[in-house]
């Protein structure tokens, strides 16, 4: 344990000494709140309280940003020859990916804490049962986007500029065609068929209604239940598989 | 005359490396086409009044403000690894230097908002296409200006390197939030503080928004001192950048490190 602990704080220490990153991160969703999402809502008309349903919207793209990253570091490391060193240590294969999960978890815990305090606040209505729901479907899907972004490393087996052309735009596509920003009953029939391939449309659905929003406007949860469940699964015994049978195809340089 | 060809020279190998960044074209590609065809029609449909007329337009501008600040990471990038050094070896003055950056920046944000504005021009019916031409120098000159605000940003990052994007992220989201870019001057006026409403019109990005707007898709006739304050906001910013960036530069020839 105390290996993975060390190797965590390997990485993680960088982003805390001093903790501007998540200083800024918190800046950043401060300003997107209270500015953008409060002018925005005097724009929308169609719903009650446009302002609690894109604060959540928010608080799920910065996971869906922070779960990317750390899957795509990981990557990243694989190219600038760090990977190679972390192989080299004396520790199995599983303690390696343990350990970046781990650390792609305490990140996304540091990052998203305080938006999703000034969340609830905002909401007002929730139950000590529906935070912890709602906090671990952001883990959940956390956990699957950084799989899912692991699991595209095969492109960088080719070429680590395309891996990132490709993840970049996806990333991008990923969120506009999904429920993030506006509900789904408000989706074109051609965009809504595209939505039901993100996986934040149901992220961002399931915590919706575990924090009390309008069933009405949101996707059946027992189909988001088994699209993240089976996203997490998925991608991250796709990410175990690559880092104990491929990873070192990955091109350094 | 020398010098201007190698200005020329240097801006054409910096604009060029702006194209050929494969997963930066796919970024500011997939963003705002994305904006523009999936946000503003979903958030058409959210509204009482056609957002898509009022957004589309502005997506030039968050794609010519994109492309501007990218100048800010391609100057970053030169400092980290020592391409600068190369730079200030050739036969060129510092000044051209940082003249060649602003103008690859300028032209670069340009180019790309101008792709951008045609694919606007094809999904949304523009009533003056001519006068969009005609403000084109001027939103270049403004592109200039927020090149300049990125340069300023990496000389005030060029000691602590890492911290660039943190500062390119704020400068970009607070901009853009206190702009004309996402919603109309009323609705500001109506909720944030009105000593920030001057500001928020004075905005670099709110003053290319209205231009695209009404000049060109409202059809309004151009009026010279509208343009003539893009040029206000566009020159000073412009002047920091290059003064700061120049700055940076000069510490470095003398003292060989940042």
């Amino acid at each position: 344990m105390r290996s993975i602990i060390r190797l965590v704080w390997f990485d993680l220490k960088h982003e805390l000494s001093p903790p501007v990153w998540i200083i800024f991160e918190w800046a950043g969703f401060a300003l997107q709140l209270y500015i953008y999402g409060a002018l925005i809502s005097q724009l929308v008309t169609t719903m009650t309280d446009y302002l609690q349903f894109y604060a959540v919207g928010f608080v799920v793209m910065m996971t869906f940003e922070i779960g990317s990253h750390t899957g795509r570091h990981f990557v990243e490391h694989a190219h600038e020859g760090r990977l190679p060193y972390l192989l080299s240590l004396p520790i199995p294969r599983w303690k390696l990916f343990l350990a970046q999960a781990l650390q792609g978890g305490t990140e996304l815990a540091l990052m998203i804490t305080l938006p999703l305090v000034v969340t609830l606040a905002v909401i007002g209505n929730f139950t000590l049962i529906s935070v912890a729901a709602a906090v671990g479907t952001l883990f959940w899907l956390g956990f699957g986007v950084a799989g899912l972004m692991l699991g595209l490393s095969f492109i960088a087996f080719k070429s680590s500029d395309v891996y990132s052309a490709i993840v970049s735009a996806l990333s991008t596509l990923i969120i506009r065609f999904s429920t993030v920003l506006y509900p789904f009953i408000f989706l074109p029939p051609s965009y809504a068929s595209a939505a039901f391939f993100s996986p934040l449309t149901y992220g961002a659905d399931l915590v919706r209604l575990f924090l009390g929003f309008d069933p009405g406007i949101l996707l059946d949860p027992r189909y988001a239940v088994a699209a993240l469940a089976a996203l997490a699964v998925s991608t991250l015994g796709l990410g175990v598989f690559l880092l104990q049978r491929l990873v070192e195809g990955v091109k350094s340089g | 005359m020398k010098e201007l060809s190698r200005i020329l020279q240097l801006a054409r190998n910096d604009f060029s490396y702006f194209f050929r960044t494969k997963w930066l074209m796919a970024v500011l590609l997939s963003l705002h086409l994305s904006d523009m065809l999936v946000v503003a029609l979903v958030y058409g449909k959210l509204m009482s009044f056609n957002y898509f007329r009022f957004f589309v337009p502005a997506v030039v501008v968050m794609g010519l403000f994109s492309a501007s600040l990218d100048t800010g990471r391609r100057i970053w990038l030169a400092i980290r690894e020592g391409v600068i050094q190369y730079y200030l070896s050739l036969p060129i003055s510092t000044f051209g230097v940082v003249a060649a950056y602003l103008l690859a920046g300028g032209l670069a944000s340009i180019v790309y908002s101008t792709s951008l504005l045609l694919i606007a021009l094809l999904v949304l019916p523009a009533q003056a296409v001519w006068s969009t031409f005609a403000i084109l120098p001027f939103l270049f000159v403004l592109a200039m200006g927020l090149a300049g605000i990125a340069a300023t940003l990496a000389a005030l990052a060029s000691t602590h390197g890492e911290y660039f994007f943190a500062y390119q992220q704020m400068v970009q989201v607070t901009l853009l939030a206190l702009s004309t870019v996402y919603y109309p001057i009323e609705t500001i006026r109506s909720y944030l503080p009105s000593f920030i409403v001057p500001a928020v019109a004075a905005n670099p990005l709110s003053l290319a928004a209205e231009a695209i707007r009404q000049f060109a898709f409202e059809g309004a006739p151009i009026q010279p001192s509208f343009l003539l304050s893009m040029i206000l906001m566009g020159v000073p910013f412009a002047l920091l950048g290059a003064s700061a960036y120049a700055m940076v530069l000069r510490n470095l020839r003398v003292k060989g490190k940042l």
